[in-house]
């Protein structure tokens, strides 16, 4: 049997930056099945939502559209990842950008950050991915 | 017997989710799998990959990771056990588990304490087929067995 078949990986932690939002939906769910895969093979996974990708964490958004025609929504792919235990944070320098308010944030959200959050996340993992 | 075409076998073990089942093996391990329910919600399985043999599995430490086209994630560990083997055909042709989840079994593990101990946290008989039958109707599951 071929040996990659089997996990042995190390805990690692990893942060992926999400920046692309509803105007790129092809590129909205793949970040969210990385981090389950990830979390699930014990990586500490954190999502940064920032740029527009904050709006993909706006009430009723993520719910509205797919990344491919007839798929999952992006929200299904969302919970799929936090089911998988990837913690989530929103950008809160990013949110007047886009008119939303702490009320307007999705649930699934672990917390509302600055960007000095973000720096200490990068700062302190091993890998870091930007979608 | 089956909750929404969903199949449910009595004599196994399952967790409060119903995503994966267990069964008492003579030798004192425990066979473990994913539920009907488990295999429809994940889609068609492309991959799956098993911790090695030996490694300790604390509660809440995946045994396996699955991959569909549509769905990732891990096949969760409800006690303290250490991986004995894999099922190699599965690794091999992980679309056994969409064509009979029950037979197709991911791994053998034995419990850090005693069986009776690991099961005790786990759901049979019939508690187990009204909490399954229950998420299937909550969440409107409808499971389909044989993609290919």
């Amino acid at each position: 049997m071929a040996d990659h078949h089997y996990l042995d990986n190390e805990e690692k932690s990893v942060v992926i930056v999400m920046t692309s939002g509803p105007s790129t939906a092809n590129r909205c769910a793949t970040p969210f099945y990385i981090g389950a895969i990830l979390a699930s093979m014990e990586a500490d996974v954190s999502i940064f939502f920032t740029m527009e990708a904050v709006k993909l964490a706006q009430k009723g958004v993520a719910e509205s559209f797919a990344a491919m025609e007839g798929g999952k929504t992006i929200i299904e792919f969302i919970r799929d990842a936090k089911a998988a235990g990837v913690k989530l944070y929103v950008c809160r320098p990013a949110m007047p950008g886009y008119k939303l308010t702490e009320s307007d944030i999705i649930d699934e959200v672990d917390e509302i950050a600055n960007a000095s959050k973000m720096a200490d996340l990068i700062l302190a993992c091993d890998k870091s991915m930007f979608f | 017997m089956e909750c929404n075409g969903c199949e449910f076998r009595p004599e196994l073990y399952y967790d409060d989710q119903y995503q994966i089942w267990a069964r008492r093996e003579e030798d004192g391990t425990l066979t473990v799998g994913m539920t009907d329910i488990s295999q429809t919600v994940a889609g068609k399985i492309l991959h799956v990959r098993v911790r090695r043999p030996g490694t300790l599995r604390p509660i809440g430490k995946p045994v396996a990771t699955i991959e569909s086209g549509k769905w990732a994630g891990p096949v969760p560990n409800v006690f303290d056990c250490v991986i004995e083997d894999a099922n190699h055909d599965v690794l091999d042709d992980p679309n056994l588990l969409n064509i009979e989840p029950y037979e197709a079994w991911i791994a053998r593990v034995r419990p850090s304490a005693s069986v009776d101990e690991a099961l005790s946290v786990m759901v049979t008989g019939d508690a187990a087929q009204a909490g399954y039958c229950e998420r299937t109707r909550r969440e409107d599951i409808h499971c389909e067995r044989g993609a290919r």
